[in-house]
């Protein structure tokens, strides 16, 4: 089987009149590997994932899940996944180790094997100190980490993680991701959400970019600079005129200089001309914060005068 | 065959962690649906002088079953739309039917000591044979399994936990109150009695009062109350299977 989740124009409306939170939505999500979203809030990355993970219905279009169509096969589909949805919290009532053991036991797994899967995991992600602990007495991030801990556990082909990081710790986080990475290497698919494009960066084989429902980008990190007009960034700083800079790209001011976005040419003339100034100069390829701010930002510049106009 | 062990476990983990966890934090759960059986019929026993005391034990029991129907439809929209524990489950092996029936067989831990009462009650009152246990075992848990397909396919629809305390009133209204469970049906006012048969606890209530060989003589052949009363469970468990919203649409 080729694709872990294959998506061909997947449409979502939530009401009549009301606008698309996904439209047209094309990818294809590669098995046994980390697949990143990225878009602002309210781009449809949370719809998206509901829909992969038989949580809410497609209003057109078409998506396989491992093969099976979410209309009609979702039976297939439910038996091979795992999610942990955005703002999910666990039942109150329980403790750290009784939320991920009874999570794999409701999932069919046998004790002895739910026990083993529990410590396990407890252990990797650092939460076996407060496995008798009651959910409600952990801090907001433990308890984020308790349900990440919940569905890394389980035997699921596919992990859905709708912000699993958001509110941890950086070195929380990092656990996370080491977690995520083994499932990975596991042959497990994930398919996470984040608005730290570090962390997308980080643990991504491929990402998306979704803003207002649509698809801005899709590819591997390192290819995305590939597909963007201005793919390099160079800071000056020192006695530059603003009007001087542009002529190389788009320039920005930043603290005590200049930021400028440019192609490649323009990006080594204008460190030369820094340097033999004697500024200080820094260049290097753009970081994805750059490029989500170009392609969103161009989006929104080209959406706003039809949104004038209506 | 592995298949229903699966399915087994995940009922008996829904139950243990829905139905005998949170005793650990909150012992009173036990007497919660204890709670407002038990003082309909202290009210109904004293206005009655003691002449209604078996409908109201019979009445009491299938109320029990209704608000082990509210507990599921309150539990449920509080973990769907505060802990999106519906979100959880839905993408994963467990089915909807396990889901509902293992939360419905928790609150059944709950109601143990209301439904020993009653049991004590029935049987130091002399209404105990085999006879009257067994319809009272197969009304029981008729009115157990409808009462749970509609708590369950009204939690789906629910946006908030607040909207259940608006309607389980209603509907303990439509079931309990209204129809003859607590009295006999002859105790309604003539125009109010066709509006009684549209509840299918009046025909519970009619099978149990039966049973007892007390109270008013049964209105209806018991075959009949058997009939609508399964009609009426198989409809709700049916509407439970294409209406409730699983999925979101
Ligand atoms: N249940 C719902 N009913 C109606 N509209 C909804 C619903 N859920 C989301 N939307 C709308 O759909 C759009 C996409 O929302 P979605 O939650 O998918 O965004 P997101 O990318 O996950 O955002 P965030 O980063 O804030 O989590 C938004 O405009 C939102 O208002
Ligand atoms: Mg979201």
């Amino acid at each position: 089987m080729s694709a872990a989740i294959e998506a061909r124009g997947l449409s979502k409306r939530y009401a009549k009149g009301r606008e698309a939170a996904l439209s047209e939505v094309s990818l294809s999500i590669p098995p046994g590997a980390v697949y990143g979203l990225i878009g602002r809030n309210g781009a449809g990355k949370t719809t998206f994932i509901r829909i992969c993970a038989t949580q809410l219905l497609p209003s057109a279009g078409d998506l396989r899940v491992l093969g099976f169509d979410v209309r009609g096969e979702e039976r297939k589909i439910r038996e091979r996944i795992a999610c942990v949805p955005q703002e999910s919290r666990p039942l109150y009532f329980l403790n750290v180790w009784e939320l991920v053991y009874l999570y794999l036991k409701m999932r069919g797994l046998d004790a002895v094997e739910s026990r083993r899967r529990t410590t396990n995991v407890l252990d990797e992600l650092g939460l076996s100190e407060v496995k008798g602990t009651l959910v409600n007495r952990l801090s907001g991030g433990m308890r984020r980490r308790a349900m990440v801990a919940m569905v890394l556990a389980s035997d699921a082909e596919i992990l859905f993680l709708d912000e699993p990081t958001t509110g941890l710790d950086p070195i929380a986080r990092r656990e996370v991701w080491g977690a995520i990475r083994r499932a990975s290497r596991e042959k497990r698919t994930v398919l996470l959400t984040t608005h730290y494009l570090d962390e997308a960066e980080a643990l991504s084989a491929r990402l998306a970019l979704l803003e207002k429902g649509r698809l801005l980008l899709e590819g591997p990190p390192s290819e995305l600079r590939g597909r963007v007009r201005l793919p390099y960034r160079v800071t000056v700083q020192g006695s530059f005129l603003p009007s001087e800079l542009e002529r190389f790209g788009q320039v920005s001011d930043v603290e005590g200089g200049h930021l400028v976005f440019a192609q490649e040419g323009a990006a080594r003339e204008l460190a030369m001309l820094a340097l033999s100034r004697g500024a200080k100069v820094s260049m290097g390829p753009v970081s994805l914060e750059d490029i989500f701010m170009e392609v969103v930002g161009r989006s929104i510049e080209d959406d706003a005068p039809a949104a004038e106009a209506t | 065959m592995s298949d229903s062990r699966h399915r087994l476990r995940s009922l008996l983990a829904i139950t243990y962690l829905n139905g005998v966890v949170p005793i650990r934090t909150q012992p009173l759960y036990l007497v919660n649906i204890l709670a407002s059986p038990l003082s309909f019929l202290f009210f109904i026993v004293i206005a009655s002088h003691g002449v209604f005391l078996p409908e109201a034990v019979g009445g009491g029991m299938i109320l029990m079953m209704l608000s082990m129907g509210t507990s599921v439809q309150t539990d449920m929209t509080h973990y769907r739309q505060d802990l999106k524990f519906q979100d959880v489950m839905v993408a994963s092996p467990i089915e909807a039917p396990i889901y509902v029936a293992g939360l419905a067989l928790s609150e059944l831990v709950y109601a143990l000591p209301g439904l020993f009462v009653f049991l004590l009650i029935w049987i130091a009152e002399g209404w105990a044979n085999p006879q009257s246990a067994l319809v009272l075992t197969g009304v029981l848990l008729l009115s157990w399994a409808f009462a749970s397909a509609l708590g369950f396919t009204l939690a789906t629809y629910f946006e908030d936990v607040r909207e259940t305390f608006v309607f389980s009133p209603l509907i303990s209204l439509a079931l309990s109150v209204l129809p003859p469970v607590y009295y006999p049906i002859t105790a309604l006012p003539a125009m109010w009695r066709p509006l009684a048969y549209l509840s299918p606890t009046t025909y519970a209530a009619d099978l149990i009062h039966g049973a007892m060989g007390l109270g008013a003589p049964p209105l209806l052949a018991a075959g009949i109350d058997w009939l609508v009363l399964i009609a009426f469970t198989v409809a709700l468990v049916v509407l439970a299977a294409y209406k409730a919203r699983w999925r979101e649409p």
